[in-house]
């Protein structure tokens, strides 16, 4: 099955995506930010990344540019609930930088999982 | 009977911008969107979690039942609160593009509506509505804002002893109105809106500050504090008026004038 890496720092939210996407089958591994990310991304095992933007330590950017240097035909997904420049800002960069979709906070679980199995085909 | 009565400008000229005169304005803007950016992230991953258990629990819900009918209404209230963190996060807030004819009635309606299993027994609910086809030009989400703030108010100064709130929808000739700002015009008409309670009721200078944003008694429920000087600014925005009339150990009344529409 795919490989679905979910990097977001609030525990919480991290476990529910990772239930929601473990319900459909998807292979799923997490992390609770960027360096850790990082520190886990296997190119053979994760074809598609959900990352927040905002988070500690390391953010959603630099995941992005660095999992576009490992392995550039990973799918990525940005999501982001705001902060300094507002939602719209930030991921207008994540798109930028090769987001392939970006998701604005709140969301529907089911709408991310539906976007993960549209983006993968 | 001895009374706090403040007008909208008597309130907001107590508000901490004019005290932060040194500080020039678009530093105070920036501050004020890193605060409500910050306070806006974090609110919208906790609705996240709230969508995404209640789009759990609903499975395998029969849709007839009231679990079902419960948890829909955690949705809806989620969808409230995401639209006021949108509101919190946008950088060209401009209201009146979102303005429409609202039925003040139905706004003041599902308000209690949502409270009432909230609160206990204690606390008692009335509506008196004097007039019930009045309308106003606002923001919906906005104007729910206002009239949640306001019932949770009433609802938290009662929690120790119990009592009543008791809301009343009526109307007022503009002629008859005399609380309006020096140099405001009247309208022809106005909603008139009130909300008293039987709690302890304020002294003087609590009643004064109220609107005040980031003030509270710390007694309260009501997080940062922002909640009531939203509700000023909202109803400023609709060319509105608030008095507040209290008395300690004789409960607060509150009263909105918004000029109706149509």
């Amino acid at each position: 099955m795919p490989g679905v890496m979910i990097v977001e720092d609030d525990l919480s939210l991290r476990e529910l995506l990772r239930e929601a996407l473990e319900k459909r089958k998807y292979t799923v591994v997490t992390a609770s930010d960027g360096r850790e990310a990082m520190l886990k991304f296997r190119p053979s095992v994760i074809d598609i990344v959900v990352t927040d933007l905002l988070m500690p330590e390391e953010d959603g950017l630099s995941v992005i540019m660095n999992v576009r240097k490992i392995k550039p035909e990973t799918k990525i997904i940005a999501i982001s609930g705001g902060g300094k420049a507002g939602p719209g800002s930030y991921l207008n960069i994540a798109k930028t930088l090769g987001a392939d979709q970006v998701f604005s906070k709140p969301f529907l679980p089911s709408e991310l999982v539906q976007r993960v199995r549209e983006i993968l085909g | 009977m001895k009374t706090s009565r403040k007008s909208l400008t008597e309130i907001q000229q107590g508000s901490p911008e004019a005290s932060e005169k040194n500080l020039p304005k678009a530093q105070q803007r920036d501050s004020a969107g890193l605060i409500a950016g910050g306070i806006a992230h974090d609110l919208n991953t906790i609705l996240t979690l709230i969508y995404g258990y209640s789009e759990l629990a609903l499975e395998g819900l029969d849709p007839a039942g009231e679990n079902y009918r419960n948890i829909k209404k955690i949705i809806q209230s989620a969808d409230r609160a995401k639209a006021i963190t949108g509101q919190l996060l946008s950088n060209d807030r401009e209201p009146d593009q979102a303005r429409m004819k609202v039925p003040v009635r139905d706004a003041l309606r599902e308000t209690l509506e949502f409270l009432r299993p909230l609160v206990t027994d204690r606390i008692i609910f009335r509506e008196e509505i004097l007039a019930h086809d009045v309308c106003v030009s606002a923001n919906p989400v906005q104007l729910y804002r206002v009239f949640l703030n306001l019932a949770r108010n009433a609802i938290q100064a009662m929690e120790a002893g119990g009592g009543t709130l008791t809301v009343t929808l009526d109307t007022r000739n503009g002629d008859d109105v005399s609380t309006l700002p020096d140099g405001k015009q009247a309208a022809d008409e106005y909603a008139v809106i009130r909300f008293a309670d039987t709690g302890p009721g304020m002294d003087g200078t609590t009643a004064s500050r109220m609107f005040e944003p980031f003030f509270t008694t710390g007694k309260q429920n009501l997080g940062t504090g922002l909640g009531l000087s939203v509700v000023s600014e909202i109803i400023s925005s609709a060319g509105g008026v608030i008095t507040v009339t209290s008395k300690k150990g004789r409960g607060t009344v509150i009263e909105l004038l918004i000029p109706s529409h149509g």
